[in-house]
């Protein structure tokens, strides 16, 4: 249900130019869906993944 | 062809491994053409492989392997998939890496292997709680740079 991809920016610019990554980590959830920049504690990346996946 | 790793490194590496208790496959994805990191990326992961018989690993192309690709969701190259092992099934626990694992990444690389062999993600009860919940999947893009 759950995977994850480490994409290397440079490699994949045009990947990464759709996601406006600025700043690295960026964590893209869901193409898009939501991004959270830096390495967050779990509980950020869960209370994201919550929020996007309660609409 | 010179090697990649040096003799330190692998020494580290090998250090790293040794308390590795269940086997781990790794999945290679190249692609003949427009893949500028294909062939070094590839040549890093057999000698990391190479250090220690509880990794496997299997060489695929993207295009000539379109169905496997598409089975594990591997869309660039090189792509890696790292699975868990036990005796001939493979089980996968979505973890991947598009692109070469160089610098940071080569960490990361390694810390990988090490978890998926302790089959366990150490996650909190509440996030396990809720990705068990979950209906429909999730992919999460880490976007990292070499340095």
């Amino acid at each position: 249900m759950v995977q994850a991809e480490m994409v290397g920016a440079m490699e994949f610019q045009e990947l990464s130019m759709k996601h406006n990554v600025s700043g690295v980590p960026q964590t893209t959830i869901n193409d898009g869906a939501a991004n959270v920049v830096g390495a967050v504690p779990e509980s950020n990346m869960l209370a994201e993944l919550k929020r996007i996946t309660a609409k | 062809m010179a090697t990649l790793l040096n003799a330190d490194v692998r020494k580290q590496i090998e250090d790293a491994f040794a308390p590795m208790k269940e086997s781990v496959h790794v999945m290679f994805f190249g692609q003949k053409e427009n893949c500028e990191y294909c062939a070094d990326a590839q040549q890093l992961l057999e000698e990391v492989v190479e250090i220690s018989e509880k990794i496997s690993m299997t060489i695929y192309d993207l295009d000539d392997d379109a169905d496997i690709a598409k089975n594990y969701n591997v869309d660039k190259a090189p792509g890696i998939v790292i699975a868990a092992k036990d005796g001939d099934v493979i089980s996968d626990f979505g973890v991947r890496f598009a692109g070469i694992p160089s610098g940071h990444e080569f960490t990361s690389l390694i810390q990988d292997i090490i978890l998926v062999s302790g089959r366990d993600s150490h996650l909190s009860d509440d996030t396990r709680d809720f990705l068990k919940a979950l209906t429909e999947p999730v992919l999460l893009q880490v976007f990292v740079t070499p340095t």
